[in-house]
């Protein structure tokens, strides 16, 4: 559904862009695009909205061009940016209504749904409205038109864990009607939540995708050992901590060395766990460069 | 395109009718001291007279200029210039702004992830100036049609130029800020430059009337294309300027459009 192939934009003001990137995502997929601020995540969705040209490559959505052909995808898009920008002067209701005036009919029942799950007041002015607000502006404005494709920039940012949870379930809702999303983030934990695949992008590279699931299950564990002795540091340990006696550190080596490395130590306690998402992570963006663009 | 126009349109419409209470008011009272210099004009003229030919000139009141005692020739001296620097004024800011302040304020992100295309953003909003322009101008020209109605015989054509022929002046501003909002986004700073050349060019039009040196700056000057000389004495705009203004607006909305539709909005 949306394809990028050797996706590059530079920009002129030696701001970093992003380089290369290439990948591939099916029609119902939630797919989570994570990396931290500055590291290519709005270039990425400001190209595929042709808010800016790429500098080489190319992109598709539903076999559209995302140059030539973006009135053609916007007609099937919502968005939902990471700041909420509306013209200040007008009135909630009156916003929506000139966003949905560009897409035809409303799908008033819909929209009604919307606002009562949100629990936004359509009589109040843009300008009045806190962060949070605009942002539930933004969600009704870009759920309400059906889009076959929805692109959301830091789309949580400034909701309650409340409405937070209630925009997941719409996004679930969406999924299951066979909506596409790309769903781009720096909070990994709502996109563990919530996705199928992951693409983690780092200074303009997009250095891995897995599934949320792989992810999970790579090689990557998180150790915590009590013990007296000196643990020698090797190149297979990340996110090295010690307290209270106590050294903990992700092994992202191969299991049985690692067994190894422990057996030498006079180990008084061990606990071997699953690392969240941050913890790989910080695995992905602590290794050197060079080694870590895959494919 | 038509939901764009007409939410500008409404989101422009209480600085239209500001702006155009003001130009109108002026030329009103403008219009209004006209009785009371009536009976002063014979001593005016012999107090005018101690002016150099050329200073007389500038203001149009030189020899084959206005004549201040006829009641066009009043407000071709005393009011034209007010609907011209203000009505300018307001086109320029609203040429400079009205595509800038989607950048500006951020909301072109909202704007360009809607179907309509960057073109059409362009047509509309060009649109919705010259629309705004037009209204101001019928609005002044409504309140000059009243006042040339009392006060003497009304010149059809006289009063249609002086309604009307702001408006080229007036486009041209507007175009040529609409160009430079394009590169400079800065809602504030656009807006001083595009003042700068309302202010700039009547200044340059003073000067090109004020020294035979400097006569050829007439042709740049928007305000020599319609200068209310031309229009009270021969009731017409000389087909020169006419085409050079058609020119400045119709290449400035050209450029515009031209690097408008292939820029990266990155705001």
């Amino acid at each position: 559904m949306i394809k990028l192939e050797a996706l590059t934009k530079y920009y002129k003001k030696h701001a970093r862009g992003i380089l290369d990137v290439s990948l591939e995502i099916k029609k119902g997929e939630i797919f989570g695009f994570i990396g931290p601020n500055g590291a290519g995540k709005s270039t990425t969705v400001r190209t595929l909205l042709n808010l800016i040209f790429p500098t080489s490559g190319n992109a598709t959505i539903d076999g559209l061009d995302i140059v030539s052909d973006t009135i053609e995808i916007r007609k099937m898009v919502g968005y939902i940016p990471s700041e909420v920008n509306f013209y200040d002067d007008m009135y909630v209701k009156d916003f929506i209504k000139y966003a949905t005036s560009f897409h035809g009919e409303v799908d008033q029942p819909f929209m009604d749904m919307l606002v009562e799950k949100l629990e936004l007041d359509l009589n109040r002015k843009i300008e009045d409205l806190s962060f949070g607000n605009k942002k539930k502006v933004a969600i009704v404005a870009a759920l309400v038109t059906h889009p076959k494709v929805l692109i959301l920039d830091e789309p949580t940012s400034g909701l309650d864990p409340l409405m937070q949870s209630v925009f997941f379930q719409l996004l679930e809702g969406e999924k299951k009607q066979g909506t596409t999303i790309f769903f781009s983030s720096h909070n990994l934990s709502e996109v563990q939540r919530i996705c199928d695949r992951v693409g983690i992008i780092k200074e303009g590279r997009l250095i891995k995708v897995e599934t949320v699931e792989d992810i999970m299950r790579t090689r990557a564990k998180t150790v915590r050992i009590k013990t007296d002795d000196q643990v020698d540091i090797d190149e297979h340990m990340i996110n090295v901590e010690k307290i209270n006696g106590y050294v903990s550190f992700v092994y992202t080596g191969e299991t049985k060395h690692l067994v190894e490395l422990l057996s030498h130590l006079d180990v008084k306690d061990v606990t071997i766990t699953e690392p969240a998402l941050e913890e790989i992570f910080m695995h992905y963006y602590e290794r050197d460069d060079h080694d870590e663009t895959t494919h | 395109m038509k939901q764009l126009i007409k939410t500008e349109f409404k989101r422009n419409l209480r600085s239209l009718i500001l702006w155009s209470s003001i130009v109108a008011g002026t030329a009103a009272l403008m219009l209004l001291l006209y009785p009371a210099f009536k009976d002063a004009f014979s001593q005016m003229e012999e107090f005018l007279s101690i002016y150099p030919e050329e200073f007389l000139e500038a203001f149009g009141m030189g020899e084959g200029g206005l004549d201040m005692s006829d009641f066009y020739g009043w407000f071709g001296v005393e009011g034209y210039l007010f609907v011209n620097l203000i009505g300018g004024s307001y086109a320029a800011i609203l040429g400079g702004s009205i595509l800038s302040k989607e950048e500006d304020d951020k909301t072109i992100e909202f704007l360009l992830s809607k179907p309509i295309s960057r073109d059409h953003i362009l047509y509309g909003k060009g649109l919705v100036v010259a629309i705004n322009l037009l209204l101001l101008n019928t609005f002044v020209g409504i309140v000059l049609l009243i006042a040339f109605t009392i006060y003497g015989d009304l010149n059809v054509p006289v009063w249609l130029l002086f309604s009307y022929a702001p408006f080229i002046l007036q486009m041209i501003f507007a175009s040529l800020s609409f160009f430079i909002s394009v590169f400079i986004v800065k809602s504030r700073k656009v807006i001083s430059i595009a003042l700068g050349i309302v202010i700039g060019m009547y200044v340059i039009d003073l000067i090109s009337k004020l020294t035979d040196e400097f006569e050829y700056l007439k042709y740049i000057t928007p305000y020599e294309y319609i200068n209310a000389v031309t229009i009270v004495n021969d009731e017409t705009i000389k087909p020169l300027y006419l085409l050079i203004s058609v020119l400045i607006i119709g290449v400035s909305f050209v450029s515009a459009w031209f690097f408008y539709r292939k820029k990266d909005i990155t705001a």
